[in-house]
């Protein structure tokens, strides 16, 4: 127990009277028997509703509830859907203040209007600032901005026991105390809710340019990659495609600026070159975030590598894939060695054979496999998860130690814990 | 303390000297002498001073764990120590203690020039891994002004930042991967599993995101894989003087609203600028109130651009003198000055006291205004030199110790850190908390703030053996006199934790 005035883990926790339920049906408080779904307003109420007796599942906008193992037996569902304001944005320090439920794309907006923004672009633009922080998700423009972790600077907690507990603060440079909000980075709703952020915002560049080369097999992006990040021009985010066999290099900066960066990105690239005009380079971003999402029913994988395409990964993911009968669209951050694998077509036993191959092939160089998406029934054949890391014991360690009675969403690290 | 007689805490470091010699093999350098361990009872926080028990600087890195593990075996406390030039006494020893000096561990292991990846040993110094990717035409960007001898293990414990990480960010941003010995003495990596192939994701848990910061109380490192930069196309660095230090602060905010992220911000005021110019001759106006020093950073043309900009925005703040540098050594003269701030403040005092706290940066003006009432009320003198651009302070608190000023600047400057935190800032932004302010925790921290970062704490280090007494209050250290707001924690009282 932290704290004499805290009210965890005791039975008053239940259906406080300021948790309103979504479905908007008053059920019965003292006895939930089904599911429940509460959605609480204020930092108490937030407090109140997971400091319950069974599992519970922390709930965004609901975009990434499938990513890692599948959690067991969630009595209830937490939703941050009514903690979604900004609490204080300081335009002058570059700073701003947020619920953990905020929509990413709604915080934005907000941004915008002050000629700022937060330099992060994962692919669910609609998901909420906390669940980003939560599973960890990173986008192309990681490589010139970093990612969430890097620009969290302060945040609060609630942890399965009630304990409301804040660490960094409102500075954008900041070694005081440990740093939880670095916890919470990928753990998926297993130890505490991310119920307010403060951010460091960056000014919006004038402009982003990009340039679109074609017919890059593997050994050429990886030449074009390390062509691009050896130069002096500042690529904000390389990305390429397979099987269509695209780069794209992305300049954000002033409007001459960037114009220069990608006039001498077309100089320096060989190949099929254009450079795409506004509209082509939304729709292009716009697609390749859809592609990295999927849909129901496809199974997706997230590996990561040290930085570079692997030749035999690439190799080794489209001979399982013909071989199991499935189609793998790979998109690939190359110069950060991130890879997003869409599976689609076949039956789960398929996609389970390319899951189970491909991570030996990944895990060989040092990498891991994780699932984001599975086709019905490809549970029962792979794990979510590969080989356990090292350092597996200190996070059982640390679970154990912020939610002693596995509450939160047991079974997202599963096998591992 | 443990309860533990003298006699068996001396037992108990003979019983460890005895494990590592048997389990280390040659090349493990013990000292035991008293003389010899003298020099390791301090760090650069040289007020506060313990002689500790043992001294073992192990030539390999595979001899770390054997120490920790002999020292967890027999209840002996350890800390891990680089080149000892951290400001907060994140590497002071415990009585009795063992010091595990890494400075023998300096190779740089590995530059990986396409990855932009360096993997090097803990007591690899700061700039010798830039120095080391130099030749690709690479660095690393966080750029302490110790950079020269202190140690990238040290960077890694305190988080290290630097002039540069306004743009760059800090060591968190740019460290990918640990190898660490575990308080179980246990080897893992923390970040990717394979420390020689490091990726930017990790499953899991961001456990290397933990451990850089943490001070050393979560283990000890024995790799370390660092992301480097590219040089940058051009820099641009300028000098701006100013009648008053409002009107410098206003330029920063001015220079940050037009949406310009500088690489660098840094302020002086007067007593640093004069005491800066006398040591270095860097070429500073003796007689401006405060100066300002701007430097941009990136792709020629942006740079050019916003250098305009910047120029235009120190003439329209009032700028008596716009310094321009017009090559890399007189870019390098006027950093000279600015690193050389601490060792100069020696011109004006015999003794100083350095702060380190963080405001935000709108308030800044109000935070000098704030330490300038601070300082007349205590009858001693504030020098200030800091990186504005994000807000970190680091007013010098001149004193005599010889004239008995001691006890008044210590409250001097705990005063100057709890005002940092009262503006809406933080203690430390870039020195770490250490046994310096550790006492001042309970100002910015809730109980159940601390109480939850213990719980952190005792998951990697259960026994509480790993640098005890750093960063968290105890009432060893601030007894009820200062903040008053100490509340023993609660996994104290259940017996999960304990402290020396």
């Amino acid at each position: 127990m932290v704290g004499p005035s805290s009210s965890a883990s005791t039975p008053d926790g239940h259906g406080s009277p300021g948790g309103a339920w979504s479905d908007g049906a008053p059920a019965a408080p003292e006895q939930p028997s089904g599911p429940r779904s509460i959605t609480p307003t204020t930092l108490k109420d937030l407090r109140d509703a997971v400091s319950t007796v069974g599992a519970v599942l922390i709930r965004g906008t609901g975009t990434a509830t499938t990513w890692g193992a599948p959690v067991r037996d969630a009595r209830t569902t937490v939703s941050l859907a009514g903690m979604d304001r900004v609490l204080d944005h300081r335009p002058a320090d570059m700073t701003v203040h947020v619920q953990g439920g905020i929509r990413l794309d709604v915080l934005q907006e907000e941004l915008a209007e002050r000629g700022q923004w937060l330099p992060y672009d994962p692919a669910r633009s609609e998901a909420t600032i906390g669940g980003l922080l939560a599973t960890g998700d990173a986008g192309p423009r990681r490589l010139a901005y970093g990612s969430l972790r890097e620009l969290v600077i302060g945040a609060t907690m609630v942890f399965p026991d009630g304990a409301i507990a804040k660490s960094g603060g409102h500075v954008i440079k900041n070694v005081a105390g440990y740093d939880l909000a670095k916890l919470c980075h990928g753990s998926l709703g297993t130890l505490g809710v991310v119920a307010e952020l403060v951010l460091r915002v960056h000014p919006l560049p004038q402009t982003s340019r990009t340039v679109m080369v074609r017919d890059v097999n593997t050994a050429l992006a990886q030449k074009l990659t390390w062509a691009l990040t050896r130069s002096a021009i500042e690529p904000t985010a390389v990305e390429w495609c397979e099987p269509e066999q695209v780069l794209a290099v992305r300049f954000d900066g002033t409007a001459d600026g960037a114009a220069a960066r990608a006039a001498a990105a077309r100089s320096m690239l060989t190949g099929s070159l254009a450079e795409l005009d506004a509209g082509e380079a939304h729709s292009f971003w716009e697609s390749h975030a859809a592609r990295i999402v999927a849909e129901p029913g496809d199974t997706v994988m997230r590996a990561a590598t040290r930085p570079g395409i692997d030749p035999g990964l690439v190799g080794a993911l489209s001979a399982w894939a013909d071989r199991a009968g499935v189609k793998a669209l790979l998109t690939c951050s190359p110069a950060t060695g991130a890879y997003t694998v869409r599976v689609t077509g076949a039956d789960a036993k398929a996609h389970a054979e390319l899951v189970k191959n491909w991570r030996a092939s990944v895990e060989a160089v040092g990498g891991f496999v994780m699932l984001r998406r599975r086709r019905p029934g490809v549970d029962a054949m792979v794990e979510s998860w590969g080989r356990a890391p090292g350092s597996v014991e200190v996070m059982r360690r640390v679970k154990g130690n912020f939610d002693p009675e596995n509450r939160f969403a047991p079974g997202r690290f599963a096998p591992w814990f | 303390m443990d309860g533990r007689t003298r006699t068996d805490r001396r037992r108990a470091l003979e019983a460890v000297l005895r494990d590592v010699r048997a389990e280390c093999g040659p090349g493990l350098r013990v000292l035991s002498g008293e003389a010899e361990r003298r020099a390791y009872e301090t760090d650069a926080l040289t007020a506060h001073r313990v002689l500790p028990g043992l001294v073992l600087l192990p030539a390999d890195r595979s001899q770390v764990a054997p120490i920790v593990r002999a020292c967890v075996k027999h209840g002996v406390p350890y800390v891990a120590r680089g080149a000892g030039t951290g400001l907060s006494g994140g590497a002071l020893p415990t009585e009795s203690g063992v010091v595990i000096a890494l400075a023998k561990l300096n190779r740089i292991l590995d530059v990986d020039p396409d990855r932009r990846v360096a993997i090097v040993e803990p007591g690899a110094t700061n700039l010798s891994i830039s120095a080391a990717a130099g030749e690709f035409g690479l660095y690393y960007a966080p750029d302490p002004s110790s950079q020269v001898v202190c140690t990238i293990g040290g960077n890694v414990a305190e988080n290290s930042g630097g002039a540069h990480c306004l743009k760059y960010g800090f060591t968190s941003h740019h460290v990918l991967a640990v190898e660490t010995v575990l308080p179980d003495g246990s080897t893992v990596v923390l970040g990717s599993d394979d420390i020689e192939a490091p990726c930017y994701d990790a499953p899991g848990y961001d456990l290397r995101g933990v451990f850089v910061g943490a001070e050393g109380t979560c283990g000890v490192s024995t790799r370390i894989a660092v992301r480097l930069l590219r040089k940058p196309e051009a820099v641009r660095t300028l000098v701006a003087d100013f009648p008053d230090v409002p009107s410098a602060c206003e330029t920063v905010s001015a220079v940050i609203a037009a949406g310009i992220v500088p690489a660098a911000i840094e302020m002086m005021d007067n007593l640093a600028i004069r005491a800066c110019e006398d040591a270095v001759h860097a070429g500073y106006d003796r007689e401006a109130a405060a100066c300002l020093i701007i430097e941009l950073d990136g792709p020629a043309q942006e740079c050019a651009e916003l250098f305009e900009q910047v120029s235009a925005l120190c003439s329209e703040h009032a700028c008596t003198r716009l310094r321009i540098a017009r090559d890399a050594a007189e870019r390098a003269a006027i950093w000279a000055g600015r690193k050389a701030a601490f060792a100069a403040m020696g011109r004006l005092s015999p003794e100083f006291l350095l702060q380190d706290g963080v405001v935000p940066r709108t308030r800044l003006a109000e935070a000098l205004a704030g330490i300038a009432d601070l300082s007349a009320a205590a009858g001693l003198r504030v020098a200030n030199v800091f990186h504005a651009g994000d807000g970190n302070l680091h007013p010098l608190v001149l004193y005599r110790e010889a004239e008995g000023e001691g006890p008044a600047a210590e409250t001097l400057a705990a005063d100057i850190a709890e005002l940092c935190v009262a503006l809406g800032g933080s203690l430390s932004g870039e020195h770490g908390i250490g046994v310096d302010k550790a006492c001042s925790m309970p100002k910015m921290f809730s109980p159940a703030d601390l109480a939850a970062m213990d719980r952190l704490r005792a998951a990697f280090d259960p026994s509480g053996l790993c640098n005890p007494g750093k960063v968290f209050p105890t009432p060893a250290l601030c007894g009820e006199a200062r903040g008053g707001a100490y509340q023993p924690h609660p996994l104290e009282q259940t017996g999960k934790i304990q402290r020396w």
